[in-house]
């Protein structure tokens, strides 16, 4: 988590926080008021294809461009509102988890190639993995601290964000970070082109902060959902009073904090590799 | 397309310093929230109301009207789905999901009228000012108000490549939405463009001017609390206690009512 702090001492970094920012915040405009899934909480999103390729490109960057531009659209689309607070961590996690997550997708992306030209399948897979996990964690956040405002039930909108942000990274995806790396390359504007190695994180147990992850965020979301509706019937674990939304609040709060754990295991450093010129 | 919401005017409202506008902005989010009861929420809605009269802020949330008409009767029907009640008046709708119901939607509505006054009368400099002298360090708030000010830049250049595209023949009204969204992918990538071009000058740029030199700096926009702060403030903390005080007594649910 180095990195998320030590990329304010660079002028380019808090450029590209901008740039990401007022590109994601301009498209969730564009698309507010289109098709409301709950109201004032989230709407079709197609403009969430943007965080985890700007996650991807400008790393640490892109995680808070996704945060402050998830916050902007909130202010100029109107729905501003006490889901914006944790909205702005979600995003924050949409953002972060592909770049954190990139260089240890099991094996998928090659050390001697760890470049976002998408150039082989192992690549569109691991960009399909990083953005399912990145999607998930981004749900469980949101959900679960809207569960616990008693504002939205969290198997509906887990599943509704989940679905919302990765239906607009699947295909999208791989598309635009393949018109994007090869530009924003030649721009020597990737994340790992502007910061130093030693001013990311070390991290530890890389593989393992990886399965951590993942099993953090996709976990926690089954889990949430197998809770909230009743894995033995919906009357035990009914969402009615008080014990419902508790057990929903203890069952996921592990996982939450099995993200926030592989979140300082995941380095990113990996991804500091001489490449070929383009 | 302007998407910048200051009105520029002297009102009691603009008057008032960024943190207290900040800070009234919050206070709303918290006692909104506290009731379940329309008639609760009714008296904090007027109140807000009362705020966008003297901000005139009128003007904005007409110019937001067909996304609060939207908003409102999407959320009346679905929260009505999120909750039931004992009294069944017809189909899935209960007295008691409808009361919560109107109550929800009247809560989400009046944080984006609270919204809108704040953006009404707070410059995006004031605004971004106002979070730094209340302990947000100024890089952060150097990257809210840059982007802040390329929404409305990026906003523009969306619809003038639209506007190129659909001159080359490019319809995007119609179709299904997933249709519309491909139709999207023509655009992003100039706008995209046209956007991070800059990046690397605006970096040059600004660190020619010193810019992250020192961790602290002055600000051209002075902004002092005066005495008028310090009375809405005190006003708007004795409000928010007393709404505490009475969610506390149990005052301001609806009997009867199942959530979810």
């Amino acid at each position: 988590m180095k990195e998320v702090i030590s990329m304010w001492k660079k002028t380019r970094m808090i450029i590209l926080v901008s740039l990401s920012a007022a590109i994601y915040a301009a498209f969730l405009i564009a698309f507010k008021g289109g098709i409301v899934i709950v109201p004032g909480i989230t709407e079709v999103r197609p403009a969430n294809v943007f965080p985890p390729v700007f996650g991807l490109l400008f790393g640490p960057a892109g995680a808070w461009g996704a945060a402050i531009g998830n916050l902007i659209g909130d202010i100029f689309g109107g729905s501003l509102g006490i889901g914006s607070i944790f909205g702005f961590f979600g995003n924050f996690f949409l953002g972060f988890v592909p770049y954190k997550m990139w260089g240890a997708t099991f094996g998928l992306v090659k050390k001697d190639d760890m470049s976002m030209k998408m150039n082989s399948w192992q690549k569109i897979l691991a960009f399909e993995i990083v953005a399912l996990v990145a999607s998930a964690a981004c749900a469980i956040i949101i959900s679960w601290y809207l569960d616990l405002a008693g504002i939205v039930p969290f198997a509906f909108l887990g599943v509704t964000i989940t679905v919302n942000n990765f239906a607009a990274a699947v295909v999208l995806g791989p598309i635009l970070l393949g018109l994007f790396y090869p530009r924003v390359k030649r721009w020597g504007l990737l994340w790992t082109d502007i910061m130093d190695k030693e001013e990311v994180a070390k991290g530890f147990a890389i593989n393992v902060g990886s399965v951590l992850m993942t099993v953090g965020s996709l976990g926690g979301l089954i889990i949430g959902i197998l809770v909230a509706v009743g894995a033995a019937g919906q009357q035990l674990y009914g969402f009615a009073g008080s014990s419902g939304q508790m057990s929903v609040w203890l069952a996921v709060l592990p996982f939450l904090i099995m993200i926030l754990v592989s979140s300082f295991m995941l380095s990113g450093r990996e991804q500091f590799t001489t490449e070929k010129e383009l | 397309m302007n998407i910048d919401f200051y009105i520029e005017a002297d009102t009691v409202i603009h008057r008032l310093d960024g943190r207290t506008k900040i800070l009234l902005f919050l206070f709303s989010f918290i006692v909104l929230v506290l009731f379940e009861d329309p008639l609760f929420i009714l008296p904090l809605a007027l109140l807000i109301l009362l705020q966008s009269s003297l901000a005139r802020a009128w003007v904005n949330i007409w110019r937001i009207r067909f996304l609060l008409i939207i908003l409102t009767i999407s959320s009346v029907i679905m929260w009505n789905v999120f909750a039931s009640g004992e009294t069944h008046l017809f189909w899935f709708v209960d007295l008691e999901s409808l009361e919560y119901s109107l109550a929800r939607t009247m809560v989400m509505l009046w944080m984006i009228i609270s919204g809108m006054n704040l953006l009404s009368t707070t410059l995006n400099e004031e605004l971004v000012l106002g979070m730094i002298k209340l302990g947000l360090p100024y890089r952060v708030g150097f990257a809210i108000s840059t982007s802040l000010r390329m929404v409305p830049t990026i906003s523009s250049n969306i619809y003038t490549i639209s506007q190129a595209q659909r001159s080359r023949g490019l319809d995007l009204e119609t179709g299904s939405i997933i249709e519309r969204i491909k139709k999207y992918i023509p655009l992003l990538i100039p706008v995209f463009i046209s956007t991070i071009r800059g990046t690397n000058v605006f970096g040059m740029a600004l660190e020619s001017k010193g810019f992250g030199a020192r961790d602290d700096r002055t600000f051209y926009l002075k902004m002092e609390m005066e005495k008028r702060d310090f009375i809405t403030l005190a006003f708007s903390i004795a409000l928010m206690v007393f709404c505490l005080y009475i969610n506390f007594l149990d005052f301001g649910n609806i009997d009867g009512l199942t959530k979810f």
